[in-house]
This record gives structure tokens, sequence and C-alpha cells, in this order.
């Protein structure tokens, strides 16, 4: 019964280091592949468009890019865990359809919510499983930098990177100081009421630590010459070659015949 | 002249620029609002409480740098706890970009001076979050999140109400508690913080606590709660009743 945050070093840190076909890709092009997935296997007027993607794309996908022990370990620890509860919760409570397959209790799960969930399951196992498989195989500053190169606002880019590399270093420090107020007595796991109540001891020199930070970190980005609306030169160059134009086009062409495919069939 | 000419092209290029709430210090809160959104949202889940507070984060920035910044931030918070930590966040960004963007609103408008004040800005971002909550789960889940709260929904289900309803009460009776507690532990965090930090972000005077209570505004502060807890009752028996 101790109380610990998950350190998410390995988990933020995604990114593999290896050299594959799909690691040599431009950042866009992936990034097209992955909401062209996540737009197809959403919008398809098919039933089985999901669960087939998942087969004949993201699996051979993850093998392609060399990937593959790293993608079925998130897999099996991280996706499939929130999709079957969501599975459960939908296949349980979801007041559709009269042919009753299994009852329990008041709850009663029909042919029809069941054929509902596990399509909304198989869209956000897809939908997840394509997002885990680009951040395993981009380096976030490689995509941070070709986005700035091709317009977006240098700052986005400076908020989520920072993110991502502040967000394991809060949690260590949540953890640090939840051990602290336990040693010192905070009681964490009797009644709400004293629960609620550990509720500020914990956040307060959690949140005033980082914002303390706050400042002097403007002070040095700005010292850096942040807010400069120049052209920045990168250290990086970033490959864009021309198979990965065709391959742009191709996805946004197959989201469009998915799109007039659902608006025809409909 | 060479000023107002390197002026223009400043303010042609940085479209951002929405009244100045960008600065330096408004893009360097934003990433620590997200890691303590996400920080704290893990804190309470441990500590099992039955309230998310995965926005006190989104608040503070509402606040202190204006509804665009806040609206920014939530969004931001949702994408990326969606693709780091837990999927099921990512279909409920735009509920998190109008929490921001409504905190953001009140404190424009004064509702971030005082405990009561702050009060009604979190019963109206409650209002929005569940406003804009129940289309999505409607029309995404058909009604059933993967959220603890389903279990009310999945009742009122079962009673005979429509989807709609069930899920826009369910949202109606669980969002004013979290979003007023958020609200206010962002107004305690503000009101901890010095003047001369606050001082540097672009709105500070949002923030600047009324100095004594008038007796006129305790008395419109009690109407107001008034009025909005029957306003409360009537359409919770509305929704429920109907």
């Amino acid at each position: 019964m101790y109380l610990i945050i998950q350190p998410m070093h390995e988990r933020l840190s995604f990114y593999v280091k290896r050299d594959s076909p799909l690691h040599h890709l431009n950042p866009l092009t992936k990034l097209t592949l992955v909401l062209g997935l996540v737009l197809i296997s959403f919008l398809s007027p098919w039933y089985w468009t999901p669960h087939i993607l998942l087969v004949i794309a993201i699996f051979p996908l993850s093998l392609v890019g060399r990937v593959g022990r790293e993608f079925l370990r998130t897999f099996l620890r991280l996706i499939l865990p929130a999709a079957s509860f969501l599975f459960f919760m939908q296949a349980f409570f979801q007041p559709i359809g009269d042919q009753v397959i299994f009852k329990l209790w008041f709850l009663d799960i029909t042919q029809e919510s069941l054929l509902f969930a596990f399509r909304n399951a198989m869209r956000i196992i897809v939908m997840v499983s394509s997002f885990t498989l680009f951040l395993l195989t981009t380096h976030p500053s490689e995509l941070m930098s070709d986005l700035t190169r091709r317009g977006l606002p240098p700052q986005f880019a400076y908020v989520i990177i920072s993110t991502l590399q502040i967000l394991p270093q809060m949690q260590a420090k949540a953890q640090t100081i939840i051990a602290a107020q336990r040693s010192r007595g905070l009681d964490t796991q009797s009644s709400f009421l004293r629960r609620a109540g550990s509720l500020f001891p914990l956040i307060g020199p959690l949140v005033f630590g980082s914002l303390v930070e706050v400042e002097e970190r403007a002070i040095a980005i700005e010292a850096r010459g942040f807010t400069s609306t120049r052209v920045k030169t990168s250290l990086y160059e970033i490959p864009d070659t021309n198979l990965d134009t065709a391959l742009r086009w191709t996805f946004i062409a197959l989201v469009i015949i998915t799109i007039v495919l659902k608006l025809w069939l409909s | 002249m060479r000023e107002t000419a390197a002026m223009q092209s400043q303010k042609s290029k940085s479209w951002l620029n929405i009244g100045k709430d960008f600065n330096t210090m408004t893009w360097v809160l934003i990433p620590v609002a997200i890691a303590i959104n996400i920080a704290i949202g893990q804190i309470v889940v441990l500590l099992k409480l039955p309230v998310f507070l995965d926005s006190i984060g989104t608040v503070l920035v509402a606040a202190v740098c204006g509804p665009w910044a806040g609206a920014l931030t939530g969004a931001l918070t949702n994408i990326i706890w969606g693709v780091t930590v837990d999927p099921n966040a990512l279909p409920w960004w735009p509920v998190a970009f109008f929490i921001g963007l409504v905190a953001g609103l009140c404190a424009n408008a004064g509702l971030f001076k005082s405990w009561w004040k702050v009060v009604v800005t979190g019963f109206l971002v409650a209002l929005t979050a569940a406003t804009i909550s129940t289309p999505i789960a409607v029309y995404l889940f058909g009604g059933i999140t993967a959220s603890g709260s389903s279990f009310i929904t999945a009742y009122l289900l079962q009673t005979g109400q429509g989807v709609l309803q069930a899920v826009f009460s369910t949202s109606f009776l669980v969002e004013p508690v979290d979003k007023i507690t958020t609200a206010m532990l962002a107004f305690a965090i503000v009101q901890g913080l010095s003047r001369r930090f606050v001082a540097r972000f672009p709105r500070p005077e949002n923030v600047e606590p009324e100095g004594g209570t008038n007796q006129t505004q305790l008395y419109i502060a009690v109407g107001v709660v008034v009025l909005l807890v029957l306003f409360a009752a009537f359409m919770l028996r509305n929704v429920l009743g109907g």
C-alpha cells in the first residue's frame, strides 16, 4: 500500500534509435501516415476497417521500422489495458439492441452493444498504436525542427519539447514530496476527509517549487534570442525526398477516398 | 519611421501575439502548467479522491496570461497526456480548450479577484465543460466513456432516459464540484505567489485581490450564488424530469 507514482522516464523517451526505412522518412510524412490511419479508421463506412488496418498496416510497419519488440511491449502494457477497460464499460452499459447474449444482475450484454464496443475499442487501439509507432521512430526534436522549418511558430516547438522534458522531472519531484510528507506523518490513505486534506501539502510545494524556475528560464531563453523574429539556422538538415512527397499525397488521397465513400454509401 | 516599420513587420509576422498575451513568460509558463496539470491529476488518482483536478495549471495560465494562452495550455495538456500517458485523454482536448478559454474570459471580466468570484468562475467553467463534453461522449463513445462517472450515466440510461440527457445530467452533477475546487486551488496558488513575480505576466491586473470586503459586494455575491444554485436545481429537475 505504498503511494508511488510510476516514474515514466522510459515512457516519455519513446524514441528508439535504429536504422530503418521508417526512421529515414521525413517526420511530416510519418505524421501524415498516422493522421491518415486515424481518420480512415474513424470515418470508414465498413465495420471491419480498424481491425484490418491494425493487422495489415500497423503491425507490419512496426516490423519495417525494426521496433517490433518495443511496439509489442507498449501495446500489451499500455494500449491493450486502456482499450479493454473501455470495451467492458461499453459492452455492459451501452443500452442498445434487443438480442441479449448475457445477463448479469441488471446489466445485459446485447449483440449490438458488443459489436459497438468492439469497434470503438479497435478505433482507439488504431489511434494510439499508430501514434506509438510514430513516437518510436521519430525523435521529438527532429519533428519539431522540421515543422518549424515549414512555418510552425518556434514557440510551439519550444512548448512541446519543453513539456516532454519537464514532465518526468515534475513526476520525480512529486514522488519526492509524497515520500517527504509521508515521513512527516501525512495521512494519504485513511478517511476521505483526511485524504482530501492532504492534497494541499502535496501540491503546494510541487507547484510553487516549479513556478520559481519559470522566471529564471524566461530570462535564460530571452538572452538566447527566443523572441528574435529573424530566420534561425538549424544545425541538422532533415531530408525530404520525392518519395516523401509522393507518400504524403497518397495518404491524403486515401483519406479523401474514404470520406467520399462514407458520404456516398450512407 | 524605422521603428514603426519594425513594429509593423513584427505585428504581421507574429500573428500569435493576441493582445500581447504571449510574452516569453507565457511561453515558459505553459509547459510548466501542462506538467502541473498532469502531475496533480496523477496525485489525485493516487489519493482516490472523486474529482479530476487536472486543469489547475490551465486555469492558472488563463488567469495570468489571458484566455487564448489558457485554451492552448488545455488543448496541449490533453494531447500530450493522450499520446504519452493515458490514451483515453486524447479525444477530450476540445473540453480542455474551452475550460482555458472560459476561465480566461472570466478572469478578464474581473472574476478572479476574490474567493466568491472565483466560485462563480468555477461554476461557469463547469457549465462549459459539461456542455462541450456531452456531444463528444455521445457521438464518439455512445454515452459511456472510460471515466468512473459513467456508472451514473449507465444508471440513468437504465431508468429510460435519452442518451443526451443522461450524459448531460451526469456531467452536470460531477463537473461543478471539480471545477469550483480547481478554480479555488488555482486562486490560492496565485495569491501565494509574490506580487513581483505575478507582475511579469501579461495580465497581473486580473488576479489583483480586492482590498477590504465591501458590504454591497457581499450581498451581490450571496445573491449570485443563490441564483446559480436555483438555476442548477431548475436545470437538473428539467433534465431529470424531462
